[in-house]
């Protein structure tokens, strides 16, 4: 019963895989609006919870009514969609970088836990793609390496105290993480389409003028920096 | 909320002193401590005994344990030891309530054991209760539930408990899904009790609680409980090595008892020998290293998990267990045509060398040899009795001297060489002779595998006539041709066909050809078969001179134009055989020539058959030709029908005849049909006979008939049927009567036809002749000699009335009768073309005819129109006119009975004469000199009757007199 969807979401995963081509086996592309949509499309991928939650939910009998409620995502564990938002770009893909490595590392835990799941071991290799996209956009990013810390996850609610989860609660641990995962990656997808509505907007409005991108104005919801505003060079994307 | 969390360590130790009761433990002869194990639900008791009065005393103990207060014991222990001075003594309780859930209460007496103090066996006092409230640890936080991450084995009893800081009575917990009944413990504790739990998943089974308002996300009540599967006694125990160094055990282990978080199945060897023990890292497997000494081993494979422990046994000589590897270096030596040799090593095992080794070989796809070979390292076989040039697969596999297990297969192909054909070709002819010179078609069957000795490459045929042996010729046929056509001069040859391949050539096939094959076929005749399941059989009497064989031929295809002949050498002593063929279809008849070949090798025709090897139904019916028609029989003819090409020999026909009359004519009996309609029949025995004459009918009768084939398998469909009647019985005298006036009604016609002028003249003029018409005769009797007939040209235009027609009016009434209001509307004008004092003005008697042969055409004509508006007509007339009918009728009276009833001379006779117009060039039409005409009006002429002819009366004659001039086709109407 539960081999029939894996196998589709598998198989549905490893042909997205194919058609994305991500950039993360050779060297990075210069053209910053393939490197977008690409981003846009993993983070697409990844905010669907039948990757990750839906396989983990269904192992662990979580899948129960009475269940649901503790599998509510924790506040603070992942930035906000508004915190992303108020980000510079080379902050927001610092975070996004930061908050991919601390899930790959949860999820090859997943994988040494329950060894015969394939989808852990999809994902990781599918996070290690956008990684590899985020670095690469990184460096399309005009203006000195910005040394502020990205921000923490948020204020939120204090933890509660901690204890030695029991296997109860490691379960609705997992299962709360990889619920806030996938919200994470939904907005970041969210910003990633603001970034690519920018891109269009600005594309549009120099196409008579190619021969000279300037930058343009920061996304709705992004840190209104005048440096923001200042040119870039051909094939990088605005701050 | 710190403490709560170690609390809540898996294996939480918490040692209860016993402060609280300090003050009782100097009186006491015990000093008890009590801690506990969470995760194991154990309380552990450690206790000393004071003033002991010798070093080493057998002692008795009695251990109480209460649950919520002191006075509910639920457990008495009774326990005896040997106490030495200043030991801790240890004793566990498990209870099956997790600790949790409940306080609990301890206390221990004790008394002296040995038989000589006998006067100390008396308990000593209780010590104090020791509370033991791991509840009180808790807090005030979120509820709890208990045994925190429970391992079970399946089928166990678990009883889990819910507790909460508040008063809970309505908590319900559910395991997977599934509801589970609740007990209340006490007013903050519930208990749920689990029964003969069950496997569900390695991640364990979710048990968690709902409704209660206290949750707080993140501190969900919930555990996961662990069911472990049972474990099982390892099977198929067993330990082989395959070079002496390392020992390889295999076991299945069953069931994985492993659950998440708590793997504790393993398996470990123990070598009772050697006193060795080995962890097992694999559930399934282990090595063991061969200690060079050792030749007996005695394992122990022990598995176990947290809550069994079993073994397996095993004892054997390791030289028992060998298991060699894999031969290899397979290769083949001295390989001919039927002979080869195989060579194979064996891995060396020391001493252990000598090897029992199978060996197969394999040709076609299966073994033909298999045979046990003893070898040393080194192997070899030799397989005899091979085909030549043929493709072969051998193989080989060994097993130690004290057989264990065989090794794999090494295995290796090879092919033996070449040999010449060993069998002649199998060749047959046929021959066509034509003016002098001999066209021979040689066949021949390809040689087998096992006969060809390798690829047949061409075939050699030569040729030598018998009466000129100078005379051959050598011909070479390349493979894989199977025949060759020659053209000889004259028949009589002799022919040798060899095969021929890289080693050489066969033997020869001879044949030798004498005479025009073709009269013999018209000397013998054709014979029918019968054809059986397994083929045509047939046979044929051996002929008088000797004969070293014969040979049967045939056509595989349809008939000799497409024949692909076929043929069966069969021994000299056969008279007989059954030709069997997959190309032989149902129905198609196969014609079959038996020769037989004399020891000169001429092959001369013995019997011609003919048969089917299936007959069927003939498919068709016969296309029926009825003659002979009488009143009581016809004939009924099918010649063209070809009885040599039916898919069965034909026997007979059989005639059905179907009719109303319920009595069959003599020869027929009733049949019924397939589709159970009943009808007569006759059968025909005669498959010549292709006529037949169906008698004793009925005249005027109808029938239907049908003659269907029959052969050995069924006669033709039942349909369709013919119709027919046989004549009446008075058809000649009618014939006599109606033929004759047929003719004379045809002569009357064309007579008619070439005299219609006269006819037409005569019968039906076009204009009457007023001296012929019918009044005449009324008249002539009565009337004055003076009386005459009024001529046209006797009459003088006086006026001319012109009459104006709307044209709406005819549009609107095409073709219809003008009624009187019609004409009423008509405007008239009148031209005066002579003076009319009198003509207008007084009465005078007047004559007028009226041609009664256009009295109905008149009122079309608008004889009734032209009434001069200041003229009225006469009372009664109008409504005349209104009608042709009224005004026939209306006349019809002065008309009958004018003779009688009108004097003479006040007769007014109107003729209205039927005058063309002016248009239309009449010889009689006055001038109309230069008159200009209205359009779209209509001109009448009105003449001037000569007053000695006619005298109207004024009315009647403004009415009546007018002579309309009027358009010939309105007038006609």
């Amino acid at each position: 019963m539960w081999a029939q969807p894996m196998r589709r979401t598998l198989l549905s995963l490893i042909l997205r895989l194919l058609f994305l081509n991500p950039v993360f086996m050779g060297a990075c592309p210069g053209d910053g609006q393939k490197l977008l949509e690409q981003l846009w499309n993993q983070a697409n991928l990844l905010q669907d919870t039948s990757l990750l939650l839906d396989p983990y939910v269904h192992i662990q009998g979580l899948d129960m009514s009475g269940l649901k409620q503790g599998c509510q995502e924790r506040p603070g564990v992942f930035p906000s969609k508004q915190a992303l938002e108020g980000l510079s770009r080379k902050d927001f893909l610092r975070t996004l970088n930061t908050q991919l490595g601390q899930v790959l590392r949860r999820l090859h835990a997943f994988q040494r836990d329950m060894p015969n799941v394939q989808a852990w071991g999809m994902a990781i290799r599918y996070i290690h793609g956008i990684r590899n996209n985020i670095h690469c956009m990184g460096e399309l990013l005009p203006g000195s390496p910005d040394t502020a810390a990205p921000p923490q996850a948020g204020p939120g609610p204090s933890p509660p105290p901690t204890r030695t989860p029991d296997a109860f609660q490691l379960k609705l641990k997992g299962c709360r993480f990889l619920r806030g995962f996938h919200r994470f990656m939904h907005s970041a997808r969210q910003v990633f389409h603001e970034w690519r509505e920018t891109w269009s907007r600005r594309s549009r409005r120099q196409s008579p003028r190619q021969a000279r991108p300037r930058g343009v104005r920061r996304a709705r919801g992004m840190q209104p920096s005048r440096r923001g505003r200042r040119l870039v060079p051909r094939g990088q994307l605005p701050r | 909320m710190a403490p709560m969390a170690v609390f809540q360590a898996t294996f939480l130790l918490a040692l209860l002193p016993l402060s609280a009761y300090q003050s009782e433990v100097s009186s006491e002869p015990l000093s008890l401590n009590v801690s506990i194990s969470s995760a194991q639900q154990r309380l552990h008791l450690q206790w000393s005994v004071h003033n002991l009065t010798h070093p080493e005393l057998k002692m008795a103990f009695q251990i109480e344990i209460s649950r919520i207060k002191k006075s509910n014991v639920i457990w008495v222990e009774n326990y005896s030891t040997t106490v030495q001075q200043n030991q801790t003594l240890h004793w566990t309780w498990e209870s099956e309530l997790p600790l949790e859930c409940a306080t609990h209460f301890v206390r221990i007496r004790g008394k002296e054991d040995d038989t000589w103090a006998a006067q100390q066996r008396v308990w000593s006092s209780w010590s104090s209760w020791v509370k033991v409230d791991a509840q009180s640890l808790l807090g005030q936080g979120p509820p709890h539930i208990f045994p925190i991450d429970k391992l079970v084995e399946e089928g166990s009893n678990v009883t889990i408990c819910y507790v909460s800081r508040h008063n809970e009575s309505n908590v319900s917990c559910l395991l997977h899904g599934q509801r589970i009944p609740r007990e209340q413990l006490d007013t903050h504790v519930s208990v749920f009790t689990l029964t003969n739990v069950s496997f569900i998943s390695t991640w364990g089974s979710n048990l968690y609680c709902e409704n209660d308002p206290d949750i707080i996300t993140g501190a969900e009540p919930g555990t996961v409980l662990f069911v472990s599967k049972v474990l099982e006694e390892p099977k198929g125990f067993s330990c082989e090595t395959r070079d002496f160094g390392t020992l390889n055990c295999t076991w299945d282990p069953g069931s994985d008892t492993d659950v998440w978080k708590y793997p504790s199945q393993r398996y470990a060897l123990f070598e009772s020998f050697s006193g060795k023990k080995k962890s097992c890292e694999q559930k399934n497997w282990c090595t063991w290293q061969v200690a060079q000494d050792s030749q007996m081993y005695n394992f122990t494979l022990i598995a176990e998990n947290y809550f069994r422990k079993r073994s397996v046994n095993l004892l054997f000589n390791l030289a028992h267990r060998v298991h060699p590897m894999t031969p290899f270096n397979v290769l083949f030596e001295s390989v001919s045509t039927t002979n080869a040799t195989m060579t194979w090593k064996v891995h060396s095992l020391g001493n252990f060398s000598t090897f029992l080794c199978q060996v197969e070989l394999h040709g076609e796809g299966r073994a033909i040899q298999q045979h046990n070979a003893s070898s040393q390292v080194d192997g070899q076989y030799f397989f005899s009795g091979l085909a030549p040039a043929t493709e072969y697969a051998a193989r080989v596999r060994c097993a130690a001297k004290h057989f264990w297990k065989w090794s794999e297969w090494a295995g290796q192909n090879f092919s033996t060489l070449q040999a010449a054909p060993s069998k002649a070709p199998d060749v047959w002819r046929s021959v066509r002779s034509t003016l002098g010179s001999c066209n021979v078609t040689l066949f021949w069957k390809p040689l087998s595998k096992s006969q060809a000795h390798g690829e047949v490459l061409f075939y050699s045929v030569a040729t030598e006539n018998q009466d000129r042996l100078s005379s051959s010729k050598l011909f070479s046929i390349p493979a894989p041709a199977n025949g060759t056509e020659l053209s000889l001069d004259g028949c009589s040859h002799q022919i040798r066909v060899t095969a021929s391949n890289g080693a050489g050539a066969s033997p020869e096939s001879v044949m030798v050809i004498a005479g025009d094959p073709g009269n013999q076929t018209a000397e013998v005749k054709e014979e029918r078969i019968r054809g059986t399941e397994d083929g045509v059989s047939m046979s044929w009497k051996p002929p008088a001179g000797d004969v070293i064989g014969y040979v049967v031929d045939w056509c595989d295809g349809p008939q000799e134009l497409s024949c692909d002949l076929q043929w069966e050498n069969l021994g000299p002593n056969a008279t007989s055989t059954v030709i069997s063929s997959d190309a032989f279809r149902p129905g198609v008849r196969y014609n079959f020539r038996i020769y037989g070949i004399s020891p000169e090798r001429t092959a001369y025709l013995l019997a011609r058959k003919t048969g089917y090897s299936q007959e069927l139904a003939p498919a068709n019916n016969p296309r029926v030709y009825i003659s002979n028609l009488t009143l009581h029989s016809f004939t009924l003819s099918w010649t063209d029908y070809a009885t040599d090409s039916q898919p069965g020999f034909i026997q007979g026909y059989r005639v059905y005849l179907r009719s109303k009359e319920e009595q069959c004519p003599p020869g027929f009996t009733k049949a019924v049909l397939p589709d159970n309609s009943v009808c007569c029949k006759h059968d025909i025995d005669n498959p010549e006979q292709k006529t037949f004459v169906v008698e004793n009918l009925q005249p005027g009768s109808f029938y239907e008939f049908l003659v269907t084939p029959r052969t050995r398998a069924g006669e033709g469909p039942a349909h369709p049927f013919g119709k027919v009647t046989t004549r009446e019985q008075h058809a000649h005298a009618l014939i006599r009567i109606i033929l004759p006036m047929v003719f004379l009604l045809l002569l009357l016609t064309v007579l008619c036809y070439v005299k219609s002028q006269w006819m037409k003249e005569t019968c039906y003029p076009d204009i009457p002749d007023p001296y012929k018409s019918s009044v005449l005769s009324l008249l002539k009797p009565k009337e004055n000699a003076h009386l005459t007939i009024m001529s046209a040209h006797d009459c003088i235009p006086d006026k001319l009335e012109v009459v104006n027609k709307p044209e709406g009016i005819k549009a609107q009434f095409p073709g219809a009768r003008k009624s009187l209001a019609e004409t009423d509307c008509t405007k008239h004008d009148y031209i005066y073309l002579l003076p009319t004092e009198k003509s207008s003005a007084g009465p005078g008697p007047g004559i007028c005819f009226e041609n009664l042969t256009y009295n109905q055409a008149a009122p079309d004509a608008g004889f009734c129109g032209p009434v001069p508006a200041p003229h009225t007509a006469p009372p009664g007339l109008g409504d005349l006119l209104t009608a042709p009918g009224n005004l026939l009728r209306s006349l019809e009276p002065s008309y009958m009975n004018s003779p009688g009833e009108t004097p003479a001379g006040e007769t007014t006779l109107n003729y209205v004469s039927q005058v063309a117009s002016p248009t239309s060039g009449h010889k009689d039409s006055p001038p109309t000199n230069s008159l200009e005409l209205a359009p779209c009006s209509e001109y009448r002429m009105q003449m001037a009757v000569p007053l000695g002819l006619a005298s109207p009366s004024p009315n009647e004659n403004r009415s009546l007199s007018s002579m309309s001039l009027l358009d010939p086709g309105e007038h006609r109407g």
